[in-house]
């Protein structure tokens, strides 16, 4: 009988299905690995158990019996306990106080007992003595502590509500290999203590390191459950991918890219990125891809001077770019797009007009803004991406998602960039949008633009790009040309060990 | 026609319907307030607080919590050392221009480096310079007379000038018209509006987001500084905190005429009819004898409630 047991749940986000068919069991005394691509429903999975999202359909039961987890104090009591890929820590509290917020030791029944509260919160940070370097101590304040030590205070904070089910979502992701190694012997003394654990995480090593079994998920479908000791990674891969995806690779056979280097970045490291190297040539699209947030965004940040670059140099047409900001970077020739256009795209409540032409503006060092010349000079832009507007003085966001991020889009479009570099562009956006927007990029780059295309769909990537490189852990680890480029190869190589 | 859409919205029409209603309360109250010579009287002090009110707005709609509450300081600096230069000679008109116009745009491009390059938020930094004024005008009356007004000047500020209307009229016509084209018609505008709605993506758009609002501050000062400079014609002399009394009211002004607090919302004309409405607003309470304190309160009180209905929500979502 199974510990906990998942069966048929689904859950939809109105016309969305983040979960069609989950099914899961895990057994006491086992560390059971959940993985599947972005959006494969493995997070709404865990959420539905830890009764944080309730299910449209479908069957939860612990020991066999049927439950319903009407929310999270239900699952707590019905012992289940989570560690959140989304950071939920207090800021301004105390170690102690994140580790029990759920549950504060008081005495008189009103005050917070400090001395009861640090010394059981001990017992969970001194798990990581050795590991988690200077500062984190029970009485630390969570904003003055490390990103990886934040992380540990997370995995502190689920191993103290001491459930017999704990699931796991990502809690290695920002972990060094000592840390995750005593994460794992962690895991191991309470597999023997017969505890059921659900861990999900990208890197393939360590889910064959600490996993007893895995179950795969696909397009929100559970599609396999197997022993690992009776599988191997090609095989997990290969049910991530699907039959479908087996032998698809790209569609349109890359274009022999003959162009003159347009962009040569050597060898730049920063914040979440290091030693990434790559030239993009005149009618190239050059596509990046690997798990969401291994670096991509970062990296076009950086070279449109958006993030720090702390080493390496970036060249545009042979001379060294020292874009200080997007002011220099867009003088020089260079164009990104943003997937998140609420915050570094549109310019809320402002006529269309005006979200079009800053670029015009800046590149032709305007001053005056002569509406109906501007009007003409827009007109083009928008027309080439098929925007559907009312009328240029009408705020942009009387427009449907995808229509701003054309109009965002259109700004570059006046005057011609030599570089586009786009970050994940279509997040959010409608399918006719889209192929509104990939027509214009391949057109674009028929006219002699190199273009940088970072997409988290795997899909838009393998149909769009000549060439593409898979980033993991802020770094290049493969790259993919020609008849390489296959589903299977994408995902193999986003999920291989750093 | 969508411009005129454009133009009425809802704020401005209940500012101008304010308008009417308290001249009709003030007519009430005591007749021959809303004659004709009494309503241009009206006009002038509404013109002084209406240019103060120009550079507020522009602080204003720059976003990132821009709030200008040094300008009663400059006002009151630019009318001294006006007062001083011209000492009741029309001679010194230009020079005394020329030198509040200058001390009104170092004393805005102070601000404007402390709340970009030091990130000192706008109200911390602006009432800082404020109370440096302030001690800086003690140190001045104390070295020297106040000055009085060019002859030339006051005749502009309260006698008529072209039309029958007297010339501080005409020029804060001209301001109006000035701030029009400013904000709809040249790239600085749009960059104002820009870094007040969303001031990264302005930034990932190559505006140059801290030279715009240091322009925009120094803007502020000038615009204080010209006020200053017709308050000394409208009262002769200029005695030590003349200017004090904008401070409130230029930023009531602004949120009265529909500009968000929050930044990259808004417009002139609408400021221009809530100065109007804050001027006939003081008249009234003068008549039924309110005394100063009184009418403090009524403009702090005014501001909160006009919070209520037009800063919040954009605020909060801020």
């Amino acid at each position: 009988m199974s510990k906990l047991k998942l069966g048929g749940v689904s859950k939809a986000y109105g016309a969305t299905m983040a979960l069609r068919r989950g099914d899961l069991e895990v057994e006491a005394g086992e560390v059971h690995v959940l993985i599947g691509s972005n959006g494969s429903g493995k997070s709404t999975l865990c959420k539905i158990a830890a009764g944080s999202v309730r299910p449209d359909a479908g069957e939860v039961s612990i020991d066999g019996q049927p439950v319903r987890i009407s929310g999270p104090q239900a699952a707590r009591s019905l012992g289940i306990g989570i560690f959140y890929q989304e950071l939920s820590l207090a800021a301004h509290r105390t170690v102690a106080e994140n580790i029990f917020l759920p549950d504060l030791p008081v005495t008189a029944g009103l005050f917070v007992d400090r001395a009861a509260l640090s010394g059981r919160a001990a017992r969970y940070t001194a798990l990581f003595d050795g590991v988690a370097g200077d500062g984190l101590s029970t009485d630390a304040v969570v904003e003055n502590l490390r990103a990886d030590q934040r992380q540990l205070v997370e995995i502190m904070k689920a191993l103290a509500t001491e459930a017999p089910i704990l699931i796991f979502d990502e809690p290695t992701s920002a972990l060094d290999r000592a840390q995750v190694d005593r994460f794992f012997d962690i895991l191991r003394d309470l597999k023997g203590q017969g505890r059921a654990m659900i861990f999900i995480s990208h890197r393939m090593d360590e889910i064959f390191a600490i996993g007893d079994r895995v179950t795969v998920m696909r397009d929100g479908e559970t599609v396999a459950t197997a022993r690992i000791a009776d599988t191997d990674q090609a095989e997990v891969v290969r049910h991530m991918v699907g039959e479908a995806g087996q032998g698809a690779q790209a569609a349109a056979p890359a274009p022999v890219a003959e162009g003159e280097t347009v962009l040569a970045v050597r060898g730049i490291s920063g914040v979440g990125y290091s030693g990434v190297s790559f030239e993009v040539r005149k009618g190239e699209i050059l596509g990046f891809g690997g798990l969401h947030g291994q670096g991509q965004s970062r990296v076009l940040r950086a070279i449109f001077g958006a993030h720090p670059v702390a080493s390496g140099e970036i060249l545009l047409h042979g001379t060294r770019l020292a874009a200080r900001g997007p002011r220099e970077a867009i003088r020089s020739g260079l164009a990104y797009v943003s997937g998140d256009r609420g915050r570094d795209g549109v310019i809320h409540g402002r006529p269309i007009l005006e979200n079009v032409i800053p670029i015009h503006a800046l590149r032709q060092r305007l001053h005056l803004a002569n509406p109906a010349a501007l009007r003409q000079k827009a007109q083009a832009a928008v027309e080439a991406l098929r925007t559907k507007f009312a009328g240029f003085s009408h705020p942009i966001n009387s427009l449907s998602g995808g229509n701003q991020q054309k109009i965002v889009i259109a700004r570059w479009l006046i005057d011609r960039p030599d570089v586009l570099l786009l970050d994940d562009p279509t997040k959010g956006i409608d399918l006719s949008a889209k192929a509104d927007l990939f027509a214009l990029i391949r057109r674009l780059a028929a006219e002699g633009l190199g273009i940088v295309l970072y997409s988290s769909e795997d899909a838009e990537l393998l149909a769009n790009a000549d060439r593409i490189l898979v980033f993991n852990g802020g770094r290049v680890t493969r790259e993919l040309t020609g008849e390489a480029r296959t589903r299977f190869n994408l995902t193999q190589a986003a999920y291989e060990a750093a | 026609m969508n411009a005129i859409l454009d133009l009425v919205k809802r704020p401005l029409l209940v500012a101008l319907l304010l308008i009417v209603g308290l001249l009709l309360l003030g007519e009430w109250l005591s007749p021959g307030f809303a004659s004709g010579q009494q309503i241009l009287r009206l006009l002038i002090v509404a013109a002084l607080l209406g240019i103060v009110a120009a550079g507020q707005n522009l602080v204003i709609l720059g976003g990132r919590e821009g709030i200008d509450l040094s300008v009663g300081g400059v006002v009151s600096l630019s009318a001294i050392i006006a007062g001083n230069l011209m000492n009741g000679a029309d001679a010194g008109i230009p020079l005394a221009i020329l030198a509040c116009v200058a001390a009104g745009a170092l004393f805005g491009l102070l601000n404007g480096l402390g709340v970009t390059l030091l990130r000192i938020p706008p109200l911390v930094m602006t009432l800082g310079m404020l109370g440096v004024l302030q001690g800086l005008l003690v140190v001045i009356r104390q070295g020297i007379p106040s000055g009085r007004a060019a002859p030339g000047l006051s005749q502009f500020v309260s006698q008529p000038f072209l039309l029958g209307l007297p010339g501080i009229i005409w020029l804060w016509i001209a301001v109006g018209v000035a701030m029009a084209l400013l904000l709809n018609r040249t790239i600085f505008g749009q960059r104002v509006y820009a870094i007040g709605s969303n001031e990264h993506a302005a930034w990932m758009a190559g505006v140059p987001v801290r030279l715009v609002r240091i322009g925009i501050f120094m803007l502020s000062g000038v615009f204080a500084a010209i006020a200053g400079i017709c308050l000394l014609g409208y009262s002769g002399s200029s005695f030590a905190n003349v200017g004090e009394q904008y401070m409130l009211p230029s930023i009531i002004a602004v949120v009265f005429g529909g500009t968000s607090l929050a930044g990259g919302k808004g417009g002139y004309t609408g400021t221009m009819a809530g100065a109007f409405m804050l001027v006939i607003l003081q008249s009234i309470l003068t008549t039924v004898n309110i005394d100063e304190s009184g009418r403090q309160m009524v403009f702090g009180a005014t501001l909160l409630v006009l919070m209520l209905f037009y800063g919040r929500g954009k605020a909060m979502r801020a």
